[in-house]
């Protein structure tokens, strides 16, 4: 700190300048009206960029890539040594005509060789998911080309130019229409579809890993089935937006939803677990095990909701955005009416 | 007063339900009110099968299934005249429709499926009743008359007389001149007079493109014409200070004579608007046309903005202002819009937006500040061009393809406007370039007519109320 005050006094400061007043600023005037001969050879005012915007595009989506270098090294250090270890293996066993060793070297290879593949795959899945959360963040800042960007989106999303979707949205759109208002067509055509899908999945699933705790024998056996069917669900949420996950983006994403529900503003979530209280006193009536349903159900269905919120390339509009308070609600009446049918058997049992 | 009650009564039980709603469209004279109504009109018509209304909520949700006319809900308002003009813009070539004068109304009925949860089992269609009806602006700009005396009207209008003004009213000013406050006059003499004033006014609209003409009905008299309610005219010199000295001049002078019919026009042209009319809207759209302003130069535009200015007085009664203190009106939500967006290319509208804002920044600041909803828009009506772009010097430029009005041959031609300035354009600029937005034939059309962003007014007006 010292040092460098010290070294920024030996550089001399920059003595004031005048500029002249009219040479320096440029004068940015409307430009005046142009004409052009009717027969001027003219096309339709299309989307299509021209090029260098393009690019520009891809300049203001790049981040700054901060690689973990060390980590790649050496895992492709390791991968290639191995592989060229068993390489090598493989000729001199041939030359010694040792097929067992010979054999052990050939799926050496093979596996390196898969190992690698995967690990490639993986990256490039990461990598997606990353360019998603990016182009979402280009959606919301003001951009220059909201068709441009929504068209990319389409792709990211893995739809065709034909899918049914996006020509009521193409259909929709108008060369006129701001940024704001191209947004808010593509959500209501493209996106509200899979708003819906996705809201009936996680009600689905919700109640299914209600079911499952409030009938599984064990709590060890509880918290493996929630874990499995919460992440089977984000897989599915995120397919829903075009996301395809592997092991490392799941995680990755899996970890942000939680980072994210831990920080997500404290009154909502205090006003969710007060609704959540309520209910449970609601609930005095089911049993214990239902209860504890009732109690993952929810958990479930507010990791879905949290997950949907991060995948969704919009934000949603006010009021628009799916509500816990409704999912709870499905998820009381299925619950109760397990409840009841449970104990009718077992009274009748007993 | 026993007529108007049932009437009003009627509107509140249906207001009460929310089933009727008052839309009331103005803006200065040839801003384009005509054409919005009738494209607004026309849009609803065809909603459902042709109209392209995806920047409407309801439409889009495919909710909205259509309107008809019905008959106005106030007889004694001349009717809108929406057959005449489609009529003409279905001529070919098409034609605008004929400029409009004074109030009128039409009225409609739109049938619209609830999309409430609750609601859709009682009944899963409803219908909401639209009161439209078209006034002139410049009958808002008498609004400050109310809260003036007539020395101070006098001193006002002297003040506004700028160079080019000026020269408009020579004559009148060198006639009047030659009078003196106590003497006698005949009444004929008078009416001459104010006519004479009445012509300088037309004449500053006409060829001079100003729009702060005050009194307003003295362009648009329509049945005063020629009554003595509307010969009057301010004198020049007078000011607030000559108030007492002038007054106790006989009551058969000059000034005399003048205050009197100042003071019956106030209560009976002015007040009457504001309670029968102006009181009973509950939505209301105010029309600017920027682009004929900026081609008008400098004065005319500073005129417009100070026009505006007054203009919009008339909604910012939520404080103490004259007219919360006589009638209460209740007008919950204001769109205004900057019109014939179809005359510059589509990246220029966000920048036509921004100087509509510049241009209303304080009314907007007021009215923000007495929450009154208030959303701005740059719009066309009825879009008389095409956006094309043709390739320039390896670059490519957007262009308009259309059929300019005021040149002969009637050639359809590939312009590019100029750009239109996001801020208020200093005084320099206008002596280098100025603007030329010319304007343009409407396209032949065989469905709904073409526009830009009328879905996106119709859905900050109506809906809410179509839910
Ligand atoms: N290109 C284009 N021109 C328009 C549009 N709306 C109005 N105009 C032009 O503006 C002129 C005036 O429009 P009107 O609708 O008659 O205006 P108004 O406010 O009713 O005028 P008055 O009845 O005279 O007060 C028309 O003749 C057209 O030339 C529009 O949406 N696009
Ligand atoms: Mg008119």
């Amino acid at each position: 700190m010292n040092d460098r005050r010290s070294s920024s006094s030996d550089t001399r400061l920059r003595p004031p300048e005048r500029f002249d007043a009219t040479d320096e600023v440029p004068q940015h005037d409307p430009r005046p009206m142009l004409r052009f001969d009717p027969d001027t050879d003219s096309q339709p005012l299309d989307e299509t960029l021209p090029d260098g915007v393009e690019s520009a595009l891809d300049r203001a989506l790049a981040r700054p890539r901060r690689r973990r270098w060390g980590l790649l090294v050496l895992v492709g250090g390791a991968l290639a040594v191995g592989v060229a270890q068993s390489a090598m293996q493989l000729v001199d066993a041939w030359r010694l005509g040792e097929w067992l060793a010979g054999a052990w070297g050939a799926l050496g290879v093979l596996g390196g060789g898969l190992l690698a593949g995967a690990l490639g795959r993986e990256l490039g899945k990461l990598r997606r998911l990353r360019r998603h959360s990016q182009l979402r963040e280009a959606l919301i800042d003001e951009s220059p080309e909201p068709f441009a960007l929504c068209d990319r989106l389409r792709r990211q999303m893995g739809l065709a130019d034909d899918d049914p979707h996006w020509r009521a949205f193409t259909l929709a759109h108008q060369q006129h229409h701001s940024d704001a208002e191209t947004r808010t067509l593509f959500a209501h055509h493209v996106l509200a579809p899979r708003d819906r899908k996705a809201r009936g999945l996680i009600t689905r699933m919700a109640s299914e890993s209600a079911l499952m705790v409030a009938v599984s024998p064990s709590t060890l056996l509880d918290m493996g089935l929630i874990a499995w069917r919460n992440l089977y669900m984000i897989d599915r949420l995120a397919r829903l937006y075009g996301l395809e996950l592997g092991y490392a983006s799941r995680l990755k994403l899996f970890r942000t939803v939680l980072a994210n529900m831990a920080f997500a503003g404290t009154s909502e979530f205090i006003a969710d677990a007060g609704m959540d209280m309520l209910s449970m006193n609601l609930l005095e009536r089911l049993s214990a095990r239902a209860a504890q349903g009732m109690g993952s159900g929810l958990l479930t269905a507010r990791l879905g909701l949290r997950t949907i919120r991060l995948l969704r390339p919009l934000p949603f509009e006010e009021n628009q955005a799916p509500r816990l308070a409704d999912l709870r609600r499905e998820l009381w009446t299925e619950l109760k009416r397990l409840d009841r049918d449970g104990r009718a058997t077992r009274d009748g049992d007993g | 007063m026993a007529l108007t009650l049932p009437r009003d009564m009627g509107d509140m039980i249906e207001r009460g339900f929310d089933r009727r709603l008052r839309l009331a469209v103005t803006g200065l004279s040839r801003a384009g009110k005509t054409a919005f109504l009738t494209s607004l009109v026309n849009q609803l018509r065809h909603a459902g099968l042709d109209a392209r209304l995806d920047l409407m909520k309801t439409a889009r949700e495919g909710r909205l299934l259509g309107a008809q006319r019905i008959e106005q809900s106030d007889l004694s308002i001349p009717s809108f005249p929406y057959d005449e003009a489609i009529e003409a813009l279905s001529l070919s070539p098409p034609e605008w429709p004929r400029p409009t004068r004074g109030i009128s109304e039409l009225c409609l009925s739109i049938r619209y499926r609830t999309a409430l949860p609750g609601r859709a089992l009682i009944k899963a269609q409803r219908t909401l009743t639209l009161d439209l009806v078209d006034y002139p602006g410049e009958w808002l700009l008498d609004l400050p008359l109310l809260e003036l005396d007539y020395p101070q009207w006098c001193e006002r209008m002297t003040r506004l007389q700028g160079p080019a003004r000026r020269a408009y009213a020579a004559d009148w000013l060198s006639a009047v001149q030659k009078l003196a406050v106590d003497q006698s006059v005949d009444d004929r003499e008078l009416a001459e007079l104010a006519a004479g004033y009445a012509e300088t006014l037309k004449r500053a609209r006409a060829e001079g493109g100003f729009s702060y003409v005050q009194p307003g009905r003295f362009l648009l008299p329509g049945d005063l014409e020629g009554a003595p309610v509307l010969q009057f005219f301010p004198l020049p010199g007078i000011t607030a200070e000559d108030r007492v000295r002038l007054s106790r001049l006989p009551a058969g002078s000059l000034y005399k004579t003048l205050e009197r019919r100042f003071e019956h026009y106030k209560r009976h042209v002015v007040l009457p608007f504001y309670r029968d009319h102006f009181r009973r809207f509950d939505r209301q759209v105010v029309l600017v046309d920027v682009l004929s302003a900026l081609n008008a130069g400098a004065e005319v535009f500073n005129d417009m903005r100070m026009t505006l200015g007054d203009l919009m007085k008339s909604f910012r009664f939520g404080g103490n202002g004259t007219l919360r203190r006589l009638f209460s009106p209740r007008i919950d939500r204001l769109l205004i819009c900057a019109t014939k967006a179809d005359h510059v290319t589509p990246e220029q509208h966000p920048k036509l937006l921004a100087l509509l804002e510049q241009l209303l920044d304080e009314p907007i600041k007021d009215l923000r500040y007495l929450d009154v909803p208030v959303k701005a828009l740059s719009l066309a009506s009825i879009r008389a061009t095409e956006t094309r772009t043709i390739e320039r010097n390896g670059q490519r430029q957007p262009v308009l393809y259309g059929t300019p009005l005021d040149e002969p041959g009637d050639q359809p031609a590939l312009i590019f406007p100029g750009e239109v300035p996001d801020r208020l354009p200093e005084e320099a600029f206008w002596h280098r370039q100025g603007f030329s937005f010319s304007a343009f034939r409407p396209l032949p059309h065989r469905d709904a007519l073409p526009h830009i962003r009328m879905d996106a007014a119709l859905d900050w007006l109506l809906g809410d109320k179509l839910r």
